[in-house]
């Protein structure tokens, strides 16, 4: 029905259901043609890439017109880009290598049956990936395509950037064991990332995750054998990232653009009060969308200006969710669940700042 | 697309020795391991996975539920219908964006502008303890920072007695006294240029607008004096022998 909207690109029609697709080695002369046409596409982009730096390079005064706030919105921007590029990456090769090149029962064979204790051990698993949470999110994907359920995966989601061996080790040379700060990150962290796990579980998965995404990860469970695993490999590669780039580069600057809109020093003014510097830190958190190997030392830079509840909650919910991690988020889950997200994971970390700030 | 342009600015910032303006120098070798391996990938993806295998299962089969409503990725071209063409339309503004972002526009350093946003010495100062460890350093190889966190974190004013600083940043005038008082800034950037803080140290110079725009690069001879202006918060300023204009060096950030 809507095979006419295919443009006719190679020798064999696109099937109206996927479950027939696999075999791709089928139309192999007409591939290689084509893998030929996209060699020459990549070397025009590659010659034109070329012309705009030297043209950039020649006339370097042609392009500094701008100035101030628009060239500041610029800079953050790709500052952000550039920075969890690599991650991104990173994610995606360890999601393709885990959906196709382990065993598929490898994972579940080794997690325990009850659910609770499941998702447990699936907060745990960040420990053997020290990504950050950028990269969390291909991976995630990966986890769920590999037909782990949406609980389990959003528990994996939201631990695994906090409690993984890299932030630990920059958090403790941040702040040691001082006030609670490591372990409140930790239990806080794990806590909610169960908590939330927990609830969506008990939820089903009607409505939460996008309808695209849900149909990707049904074919992807019933088809494990075909092609090639390098192909396979380069496909779900090629794929992922063509999901996340889009979503990484809108992240990256709307995370500019409010950087540049709002004067950072009207949240860090709001310091000292036990109740408005956790909502300070957290919007602060929310908007920089830095990462969680290293937001530890960003929040140390500001020194003593805020309690300790402050900076756990920046921590803990940072990690979790910003601009930027919306965005990619975006790419699987429904706006409503986003929305739920963020106010029961904001809820959960405010009180968490609130407690230990009047407890301390 | 996309994974290409962000490819092809982090190398190209490499080669040219840019990237240092928008992460800090300890993740370049990670980031440029990553880009290179992700070409790799890209390139290999590109070349030998045919079109129908590539959108597999993100694409084919959201033809069953009647109209491929709900696409996820920003393939360009991947449908030629008018949502597809909408698609099409929205992803070639999103990579021309990009292109223009990452590629055309030269790379810059955060601009005064953003040092006016952030407040100055708040947080990118060293800590206490580093501070006086700087006490018994030698002084003469202290740049913006370190004075800068000498002077928040006060060792007493006979510190500063008889020495002499150097200091080079951009000019970014003082809130409370913009007619005489100018600091000279440098940003801080502990991660990446999101996370950067401004420093700086109080020049006092009347009539200084004159000679210095602000957000230009100066050098500023000379020793710390009480601040004439005996109400400010700021009480020792530098008095400068002298005032030279200068041109950004490749490293504007404090790592």
């Amino acid at each position: 029905m809507s095979q006419p909207r295919r443009e006719p690109r190679a020798t064999k029609p696109s099937p109206p259901a996927v479950e027939t697709r696999p075999a791709p080695p089928e139309p192999a002369a007409g591939a290689r043609e084509l893998g030929w046409r996209r060699l020459n596409i990549l070397l025009a982009l590659a010659i034109v890439a070329l012309l705009g730096f030297a043209v950039r390079s020649l006339a370097p005064g042609a392009f500094a017109g701008l100035e101030g706030a628009a060239r500041d919105f610029f800079t953050l921007s790709i500052s952000v880009v550039i920075e969890s590029l690599p991650f991104v990456f990173l994610g995606i090769l360890v999601s393709v290598l885990v959906q196709v090149w382990l065993p598929p029962d490898v994972l579940y064979r080794r997690l325990p049956a009850n659910p609770v204790l499941r998702r447990l051990v699936l907060s745990f698993l960040g420990m053997l990936m020290p990504v950050c949470e950028c990269g969390n999110v291909p991976m995630a994907r990966g986890l769920m395509m590999k037909g782990l359920s949406v609980g389990e995966s959003m528990t994996f989601l939201f631990a695994a950037p906090i409690l993984n061996p890299v932030t630990i080790i920059t958090t403790h040379q941040a702040f040691g064991w001082d006030n609670g700060i490591l372990a409140g990150r930790l239990a806080g962290g794990l806590l909610i990332a169960n908590l939330v796990g927990w609830l969506y579980s008990r939820r089903g998965p009607a409505g939460v995750l996008k309808p695209s995404f849900e149909e990707a990860c049904a074919v992807e469970v019933s088809r494990h054998e075909s092609g090639g695993k390098v192909r396979r490999s380069l496909q779900l590669f090629s794929r992922e990232s063509n999901a996340m780039m889009p979503a990484l580069f809108a992240g990256s600057a709307l995370a500019g653009l409010i950087q540049v809109a709002v004067p950072r020093e009207v949240l860090v003014r709001l310091g000292s009060d036990p109740v408005w510097s956790v909502l300070a830190l957290m919007a602060l958190a929310f908007i920089i969308s830095i990462c969680s190997t290293v937001d530890a030392f960003f929040i140390l830079s500001f020194g003593a200006t805020f309690l300790p509840g402050s900076i756990v909650a920046f921590l803990v919910l940072g990690p979790m969710l910003d601009v930027k991690m919306l965005a990619l988020l975006r790419t699987t889950f429904t706006a409503g669940t986003l929305l739920r997200l963020v106010l029961l994971i904001g809820t959960c970390s405010a009180v968490l700042g609130v407690v230990m700030n009047l407890a301390g | 697309m996309l994974s290409l342009t962000g490819i092809a600015a982090t190398l190209g910032l490499a080669l040219t020795g840019k990237l240092e303006l928008y992460i800090h120098p300890r993740y370049v070798p990670f980031t440029v391991g990553m880009a290179v391996l992700a070409a790799a990938a890209s390139v290999a993806a590109f070349i030998l996975v045919p079109p129908e295998a590539a959108e597999g299962a993100a694409d084919g089969h959201s033809h069953t539920d009647g109209g491929g409503h709900g696409h996820t990725h920003g393939r360009p071209g991947a449908g030629t219908g008018s949502p597809g063409r909408l698609r099409a339309a929205g992803s070639l503004l999103a990579v021309l964006a990009a292109v223009v972002g990452l590629l055309v526009l030269p790379p810059a350093a955060l601009s005064s502008e953003a040092a006016r946003q952030r407040d100055l010495n708040l947080s990118g100062t060293l800590g206490p303890a580093m501070t006086s460890r700087l006490v018994e350093e030698d002084p003469s190889s202290f740049g913006v920072r370190e004075w800068a966190s000498l002077l928040r974190r006060s060792p007493g004013d006979d510190y500063f007695t008889g020495k002499t600083a150097t200091v080079t940043g951009f000019v970014t005038a003082a809130k409370d006294d913009p007619q005489n008082v100018f600091y000279v800034t440098r940003f801080v950037v502990t991660c990446c240029t999101v996370d950067a803080q401004p420093v700086g140290v109080p020049v006092y110079r009347p009539g200084w607008q004159e000679q210095h725009a602000v957000d230009s690069w100066v050098t500023a001879t000379g020793e710390f004096t009480s601040n004439p202006d005996g109400d400010s918060k700021v009480e020792l300023l530098l008095s400068p022998s002298a005032v030279t204009a200068t041109t950004e060096p490749d490293r504007p950030y404090v790592h």
